[in-house]
């Protein structure tokens, strides 16, 4: 549960999803439920220029790189989106969004089995 | 008392809830590697990591050559939450004491 | 289970606002899907109606009519909300039939398919 009531807490604020498909989507967190499925308003897919990794292919069975590509364009008409919280690798967070005392704090909470 | 339970190392996540507030090295699927300070984690080895470089490994293939091109793209990230299920080792700081 | 109560839908994570609205599906296989949302449940199993799949080779598209379409969550990355303004693609995209889609498919699997089978036939050859 500390996942989900840390996300919970970070909602209204801009996040970074990057997906097992090395798509990365930015948007602000709108919700989260508990199985750490997010959805995201104002998305917009980033600048691939910035992480050229990004458009490497993945475990997954992307086609080319050019698929890739395509996904991104893709993307652009697509302002609001629920991502399957399975299919996450990474979410960036804002540095303002972690309190690191609280989060050490609720960790050891948890590990005790709280 | 209660430091000798916080102290006790019984299982093997105890050792990760040790390197709490710590230096972690992360190994994940798909060739990347993380080293970041650990700040929270659960049962599931989700993780938040802050100070992150992130290292990937790729290799491609030379379109004249068909030689294989091993790149490692580093990357850093203030704040970084990790899905657990991507998680394939984790190895806490060196102690040398 | 706190699954989504009728008051709070739209605040909650759950499919609820998507019913009966126009989606794009992308699986994990990297398809694209286009259609109507009539069901979904907890796993994001998902019902589309007058589904579509949306193929892009280059500039070319196509989407293909499948009809109605029951997917299973496990499947997919993500859920979109068509921006139906914007729903166009750029204009350098072409509308092309589903004959001609599939051969700009097969053609582009060909091309990839062969920088890995070059591969192997060096590897065979062991210039070390």
């Amino acid at each position: 549960m500390l996942f989900f009531s840390y996300f919970k807490d970070l909602v209204g604020r801009e996040v970074t999803v990057e997906l097992k498909n090395d798509l990365a989507i930015r948007g602000i967190l709108h919700s989260v439920d508990q199985y750490l499925n997010i959805k995201l308003e104002n998305t917009r897919v980033v600048d691939q220029d910035k992480y050229p990794h990004m458009i490497t292919i993945s475990i997954f069975d992307w086609e080319s790189v050019d698929t890739s590509f395509k996904i991104l364009q893709f993307g652009l008409s697509v302002r609001n989106c629920f991502i399957r919280g399975s299919v996450v690798r990474y979410v960036q967070l804002p540095p303002e969004g972690v309190d690191i005392e609280l989060l050490h704090d609720a960790t050891r909470r948890e590990a005790r089995g709280g | 008392m209660a430091t000798e339970e916080e102290s006790a190392v019984k299982e093997p996540l105890d050792l990760i809830r040790l390197s709490l507030d710590e230096r972690i090295y992360v190994k994940l699927r798909s060739d990347r590697e993380l080293r970041g300070k650990l700040h929270a984690y659960d049962q599931h080895l989700n993780m938040i990591l802050g100070d992150v470089e992130e290292v990937v490994t790729t290799v491609e293939i030379d379109d004249e050559t068909y030689e294989e091109i091993v790149r490692t793209t580093k990357r850093t990230v203030p704040f970084l939450f990790v899905r657990g299920d991507g998680v394939i080792l984790v190895s806490p700081p060196l102690r040398t004491a | 289970m706190s699954w989504a109560g009728p008051e709070d839908i739209y605040l909650s994570t759950s499919l609820a606002s998507y019913l009966d609205k126009k989606l794009l599906v992308l699986l994990r296989d990297g398809r694209k899907l286009l259609g109507i949302l009539r069901s979904f449940d907890q796993f994001a199993n998902a019902v589309l109606e007058s589904a579509c799949e949306r193929v892009i080779v280059g500039d070319l598209y196509c989407d293909i009519p499948l009809g109605l379409y029951i997917i299973r969550g496990e499947n997919v990355v993500l859920i979109g909300e068509l921006d139906l303004e914007r729903e166009e693609l750029p204009p350098s995209m072409t509308r092309v039939s589903e004959a001609e889609i599939r051969r700009a498919q097969k053609a582009e699997r060909e091309a990839t398919d062969l920088k890995g089978t070059m591969r192997k036939r060096m590897e065979f050859l062991d210039l070390d």
